[in-house]
């Protein structure tokens, strides 16, 4: 299944999956803050250097970064063509109706595609190297600073765990709910407008039925156990700012001044 | 009972949240696609959300799915509109939470004056999802008519026709279609959830 966030994880024991989660967050934050100050071809080529090098510090396989670009190839590509047509000024080779083809829009278009791999590539690592939970662990740590203004930092982060724990489990119900459906006959691919409505309904009131009782139950559960604020909860798991966080951290600041200073101005 | 209210409120928001991932990243739950035109259900939820949790939970549940649309225009976009447009934050958060909001304060307005109540959901769910419509239409419309946008030196002004046709094609059938199928889907709901949170 294509997706963003979850079934993604691989187990390791690499340098990025000991980072804590709130460090490779932040990071990959900065990251994307710092390629949008890239403008030319060397503050592109520092930029992808140091992703190379958190590639391989990742330990995964380069395969599993192809595979989780390949089904947005067409639309990066088709981006792409967007900003070469649609951008205006340099030296025009080419030009009918509203489009033209410029060096410009061209050098443009290539950057885009750059900027596009780069992105996709810190949120794979991240997401590759992170459990979701840990990632909603990393989201309560970052956010801890909201707290001064009375932001409800951790209740948003045991929401985020318990959505991102039964994510899964929603997902296994849906399938069952599909399956139940077309083995009566409900045909969801095809059909008019009122047919796909009419397959909508069924599909829909079981599984949010499904997620009220998982909430019933649970509330129940964690009463049972003595659940009274989300404030002064203790966690299984701790994490800690390691060496290692600071030593990436320094890696990727001190590239971000490089950008500072090579991009043009 | 204070306290039961709050973990059971806890909880509802996680499993709404838990709802609009799955629908984000599960095109049949999430996206109809008819012809070449895809309907979102998700505002559908946020208006389920609203009509059972309350028009604050509901304004959550938006920002919520809000928040996500916004990542994604980074790291998966759905489409090379949102890619362009919902990088920017006021665009792709704002709309939805208020989807919630209108919503919620149409349903509990209607519920005072109406005896049907399917024609007060039916009617917040109108207008929850024409809010997100009008609004997304809107503020794209404001932030790129003056100036190009950040992120994408394209002259946009030869591209809004474009964006606001697509739009503006989806809007109403997904107005439509929310309009229809949302008393359908939260009146059966509503009857479980006043049955487990009495």
């Amino acid at each position: 299944m294509s997706n963003f966030l979850f079934g993604r994880y691989l187990p390791g024991k690499s340098w990025v999956h000991q980072m804590s989660p709130q460090s490779k967050l932040m990071l990959s934050f900065y990251f994307v803050i710092v390629i949008f100050f890239a403008n030319n071809v060397w503050t592109y080529a520092s930029l992808s250097v140091l992703i190379l090098i958190v590639v391989v510090m990742s330990g995964v396989s380069i395969g599993y970064f192809l595979k989780g670009i390949r089904p947005l190839i067409w639309l990066i590509i088709f981006t792409v063509l967007l900003q070469i047509l649609f951008s205006s000024g340099g030296h025009v080779y080419w030009h009918f109706g509203p489009f033209s083809v410029s060096d410009t829009s061209l050098i443009n278009g290539g950057y885009i595609f750059v900027r596009f791999l780069l992105i996709i590539m810190i949120s794979t690592v991240l997401t590759l190297t992170t459990t979701p939970l840990a990632i909603a662990d990393g989201v309560q740590t970052v956010l801890k600073p909201l707290k001064k203004v009375h932001f409800p930092v951790d209740t948003l982060a045991l929401m985020l765990s318990i959505a991102l724990r039964f994510v899964p489990t929603l997902m296994d119900e849906m399938e069952t709910i599909l399956n139940a459906q077309r083995s009566r006959g409900v045909d969801f691919g095809s059909g008019s407008l009122k047919h796909r409505i009419q397959a909508a309904v069924p599909l829909l009131v079981p599984l949010f039925t499904g997620a009220i009782n998982h909430a019933e139950n649970l509330s129940t559960a964690m009463e049972a156990r003595g659940f009274t604020d989300s404030e002064h909860r203790s966690k299984y798991r701790v994490y800690r700012w390691q060496r290692k966080d600071t030593i990436s951290w320094v890696a990727f600041l001190l590239v971000g001044v490089l950008v500072l200073f090579i991009r043009n101005n | 009972m204070p306290v039961k209210k709050n973990t059971l409120r806890l909880n509802m928001l996680a499993m709404f949240i838990a709802i609009i991932l799955l629908q984000t990243s599960i095109p049949l739950i999430g996206y109809i696609p008819i012809g070449p035109l895809e309907i979102t259900i998700i505002p559908m939820t946020v208006v389920v959300a609203t009509v059972l949790l309350g028009t604050v939970d509901g304004a959550i549940i938006g920002g919520v799915w809000g928040f996500t649309t916004f990542v994604r225009a980074f790291v998966w976009p759905t489409s090379p509109l949102a890619a362009i447009v919902f990088v920017n934050p006021i665009i792709s958060v704002i709309p939805r939470i208020m989807i919630g909001v209108v919503a919620g304060m149409t349903y509990t307005y209607l519920k005072k004056h109406l005896k049907s109540q399917t024609a007060s959901i039916s009617v917040a769910a109108v207008f929850g999802s024409l809010t997100n419509t009008i609004l997304v239409l809107g503020l794209i419309y404001l932030f790129y008519k003056a100036k190009a946008p950040q992120l994408y030196q394209i002259n946009i002004k030869e591209l809004l026709p474009y964006l606001l046709g697509v739009v503006g094609t989806n809007g109403v059938p997904e107005a439509i279609f929310s309009g229809i199928v949302t008393p359908l889907i939260a009146i059966p709901v509503k009857k479980i959830f006043d049955r487990t949170s009495r």
